[in-house]
């Protein structure tokens, strides 16, 4: 790299992205992705906005430091840009249709009949962190905001599914949101999860987030849950279910959201895939939250550093903490458990003495031993990324800042 | 009579901004629940292909899809494109789609 050619990923590396914002001033009205603005949407606090129509709003890591993130606060990712704006719960009915042997028109109420199940757990979009990417991935330039932790409330999937009487011959689900595209040409978006895959336990229909209704650019009224897998799964706005026969052939199952077929998921950086399957299960994470990456700390004052990990449904068993760029590794103390599907909180009490640059990472092991890799993988379409991130604290001389 | 008109006026204006300083952009009504989006960002750079690349593209999204990009090559926005037209059947004539290509390459590409 040539000096003066300052790129933006090292801009946002050395500098951090609200440096980076404060840094440019008054922004333009063309926005590049260090650029981010803060905008406020309907039932939504301040999110950085990565587009406005479909509109992508990613969570400042700031929200983070909670064990739970709040309502307000999510994430919102639409792919069509016809989204629900309006809900009329009098008319509004959930269909299961297909291969079954009564197909059933739920209300809201009808819904809510059945057993209530809950649990806390991570949503996170399959391409959170893809501005990270090297070389650039095409797509929603995340950077690591698109996620989040939210105690979920609903019925279970496999409860409405048999109410309505699986037939013989079934082999996946299709779900279908209120979603449409602007033009009939565009495919509508729909997921589909095999079989035993949608009869667990765990998979469930949440009209709640946090013991509230869902906020509209979150789903409401219901959307479905898939915990441990990533968001584009967990169908917004659910208003159809279809039990089907064959598997389903649409462009959001058969093109999108695939993966390279290889354990890492990975391929040489600027190639493409020989094979692809769907992607599935989120990888094992940890991120540092506070202090934030650039942070200035004053020496010998004792600070503790506080993060998040998790991983696909696994739990955390342990989470590394280097402060030395990864020469030493020391565990961190863990939070509180809410269970598998959450994250959980972890803290390193640290007392710098030297001022200085220093680097921290943090390494999770997940409870089947999978983990991070140091140096990132790379695949076409910039998911699961999940190598351990780097982050640099400025320690200054105590007095001085 | 008259006391009474004031409260409800009165009561009617602290609903207003309560409904205000809550959220503007959310209303409900009996069984109803809506929002307003704001309205959707649609700023280009001044430039030959600007207008062509408006339209088209803002037929299915708002333009920061295209300028939020890392600045990729000429191929690689080519074939953005054409995923726009063979994948979502985006009603671009091939002249449109050069120019669509064109622009976005000169302002928000890699050049060249």
């Amino acid at each position: 790299m040539k000096p003066q050619e300052i790129s933006r990923r090292d801009f946002i590396k050395a500098v951090g992205i609200t440096t980076a914002l404060a840094a440019t001033g008054t922004l333009p009205p063309v926005l590049y992705a260090s650029e981010r603005r803060l905008v406020t949407y309907p039932e939504k606090g301040e999110l950085l906005l990565l587009t406005s129509s479909p509109p992508q709003l990613e969570t400042p890591l700031k929200y983070f430091r909670e064990l739970v993130t709040p309502n307000e606060a999510l994430f919102v990712r639409w792919h069509l840009s016809n989204i629900p704006t309006s809900v009329d719960l009098d008319s509004w009915r959930l269909a299961i249709h297909g291969n079954v042997g009564k197909p059933l028109s739920l209300s809201l109420d009808d819904l809510k009949k059945f057993d209530k199940v809950g649990f806390t757990a991570v949503i996170q979009c399959a391409g959170n962190g893809r501005s990270f990417f090297e070389p650039p991935i095409f797509g929603g330039q995340w950077l690591n905001g698109a996620m989040g932790n939210v105690t979920w409330g609903g019925v279970r999937l496999r409860d409405i599914l048999k109410s309505a009487g699986i037939k013989s011959g079934s082999t996946e689900v299709v779900f279908k949101g209120l979603d449409k595209p602007a033009m009939p040409t565009v495919p509508g978006f729909l997921k589909s999860l095999p079989l035993d895959k949608a009869l667990e336990d765990d998979i469930i229909i949440a009209y709640e987030m946090n013991g509230r209704e869902l906020p509209m650019l979150n789903g409401f009224p219901v959307r479905l849950v898939v915990p441990g897998w990533y968001a584009t799964y967990w169908v917004k706005s659910l208003s159809d279910i279809e039990v089907a026969v064959k598997p389903t052939e649409n462009f959001w199952m058969k093109t999108a959201y695939r993966i390279p077929d290889d354990p890492c998921g990975c391929v040489e950086p600027g190639t493409a895939a020989k094979k692809t399957i769907p992607i599935t299960r989120m990888t094992t994470r940890s991120l540092l939250i506070n202090p934030e990456d650039g942070t200035r700390i004053k020496s010998g004052q004792p600070t503790e550093l506080m993060g998040v990990a998790f991983s696909g449904g696994y739990g955390i068993r342990e989470v590394l903490i280097s402060v030395d760029g990864g020469r030493n590794w020391s565990p961190a103390r863990l939070g509180r458990d809410l269970g598998r599907y959450s994250w959980i909180q972890w803290f390193y009490p640290w007392q710098p003495a030297k001022p200085g640059s220093y680097q921290v990472m943090a390494r999770a092991t997940n409870s089947i031993g999978e983990s991070q890799p140091l140096d990132g993988l790379w695949n076409p379409s910039g998911y699961l990324l999940n190598k351990i991130e780097k982050y640099n604290l400025i320690v200054t001389q105590e007095g001085r800042s | 009579m008259k006391a009474k008109i004031l409260l409800c006026i009165c009561a009617s204006l602290v609903c207003t901004t309560l409904a205000l300083a809550g959220d503007p952009g959310s209303a409900r009504e009996g069984s109803s629940r809506s929002i307003t989006l704001p309205a959707p960002v649609d700023d280009l750079a001044d430039g030959p292909g600007k207008d062509t690349t408006g339209i088209y593209c803002g037929i299915c999204h708002s333009l920061d899809y295209i300028t939020t990009q890392p600045k990729f090559p000429r191929a690689r926005w080519r074939a953005a494109v054409a995923k726009m037209i063979k994948t979502y059947g985006a009603p671009i004539s091939e002249t449109n789609a050069e120019i669509i290509v064109d622009y976005i390459t000169t302002y928000y590409g890699a050049g060249g």
